[in-house]
């Protein structure tokens, strides 16, 4: 038991590297803390904000902290799925691992719980649907974009609109 | 008729039926742009910077301004911030607000159909109007295109200006989002809500969902390329 709790730790303190979260990860039941991560305390998140880990990244590196004990089987962490909060600067994220064969098959990183807004975090979390991104010219009346400045609408198909327009 | 009025830094697009509604509107959008440009020296938002106006006597427009801008950092968990780049600057509320209110005050002289592009950020009255969304990488396309009768369409993106959309939690630019469109009645809102989510990056997608219950629908592309719309984005059959 008190084996697997490490593992867990040890995964999570993983994920949380990968999340790129400024993280201390509290699991309360391991009475051991989170093993040494020097250098991902202080650094930045290379790949956005915490909920970058929307996109699980699966790249942990074996050098996870599990190491230090023994390991169970063949791989580096006990098979199953392991939920847990990290906490970071701004809220909580929750994390989900799942380990398959010993490795880390995926990590999942819901949308902080808890801030200190309070608000951003309405319990549906639905992401939008996938669309398909084509190029199309149409008949518009109107084009909404990024146009910053003037220059950039006299490029932009309003302008060409505009003068269209009687 | 149309009339593009440079102004407020960008140019704006008026489509209404009559030249003194349309001269109203550029009034209204200068008085604006006098009032709240970080550009002009003597303008009550640099005046109000270097505290030469006290709360208590700020304009009416001025203190509404403020605390919308304050109750949409709180409500996007500090994503929109008129104070990301350090002094005040509610340009990123201003532009929208000016247009919706515009746009009112056209319904109020009797205005039943038009629409104002300022800059990409559009409200439209009476139409059905088409509303086309740029392609974030082909400035001459479209990636969508809406069917909008009264509302308001914004976007935002990294395109124009490159990876400079600050996170202000990070502190960092903002990655993995290159556009954000919001639909929904109110074109202020919507275009906070397109900046914040741009804010964001990746996780304002989930968060977008969130606002479909409020009535704002919305359209995202990735950095790289993958596209999301909301059940309600109103695409034009």
């Amino acid at each position: 038991m008190r084996r697997s709790t490490a593992a867990a730790v040890g995964t999570l303190t993983g994920a949380a590297l990968i999340v790129g979260v400024r993280l201390s990860v509290s699991v309360p039941e391991a009475p051991v803390a989170a093993p040494p991560a020097p250098a991902a305390n202080e650094q930045p998140a290379s790949n956005g904000e915490a909920g970058a880990a929307d996109k699980p990244s699966t790249k942990p590196t074996g050098k996870a902290p599990a190491e230090k004990k023994p390991a169970e089987d063949e791989g580096k962490f006990k098979n199953g799925t392991f939920k847990a909060d990290a906490k970071y600067v701004y809220g909580t994220i929750s994390l989900s691992l799942k380990v398959t064969g010993g490795k880390i098959a995926s990590v999942q990183a819901g949308y902080p719980t808890a801030n200190d807004s309070g608000t951003i975090n309405p319990p549906a979390i639905e992401a939008l649907k996938a669309a398909t991104l084509e190029a199309q010219s149409a008949d518009v009346d109107a084009v909404s974009g990024a146009t910053l400045t003037s220059e950039a609408y006299l490029k932009g198909l309003q302008a060409a609109l505009d003068k269209a327009a009687k | 008729m149309r009339h593009v009025e440079q102004v407020m830094g960008t140019a704006v697009s008026i489509e209404a039926s009559s030249e003194a509604w349309i001269a109203d509107v550029v009034a209204w959008l200068h008085e604006v742009d006098a009032r709240f440009s970080t550009y002009k020296d003597d303008s009550e938002v640099n005046r109000f910077q270097r505290r030469e106006v006290d709360a208590a006597s700020l304009s009416p427009d001025m203190r509404h301004v403020l605390d919308k801008c304050a109750e949409l950092w709180k409500f996007t968990g500090g994503y929109f911030d008129a104070y990301a780049a350090g002094p005040l600057d509610p340009s990123g509320y201003v532009k929208g607000w000016s247009v919706e209110v515009a746009s009112r005050r056209l319904v109020s002289a009797g205005s039943e159909r038009h629409f104002i592009n300022a800059g990409g950020d559009i409200r439209a009255v009476g139409g059905p109007w088409r509303v086309g969304v740029r392609h974030p990488w082909e400035a001459d396309k479209l990636c969508w295109v809406l069917a909008v009768t009264d509302g308001a369409v914004a976007t935002s993106g990294v395109y124009e200006r490159g990876a400079h959309v600050w996170n202000p939690r990070l502190g960092a630019p903002a990655t993995g989002l290159r556009s954000v469109t919001v639909t929904g009645p109110d074109l202020a809102v919507a275009d906070a809500y397109a900046t914040a989510a741009l804010a964001m990056g990746e996780p304002g997608i989930a968060w977008l969902a969130t606002l479909v219950a409020d009535g704002y629908e919305s359209a995202v592309v990735t950095d790289d390329a993958r596209a999301f719309t909301s059940d309600g984005f109103p695409l034009a059959s």
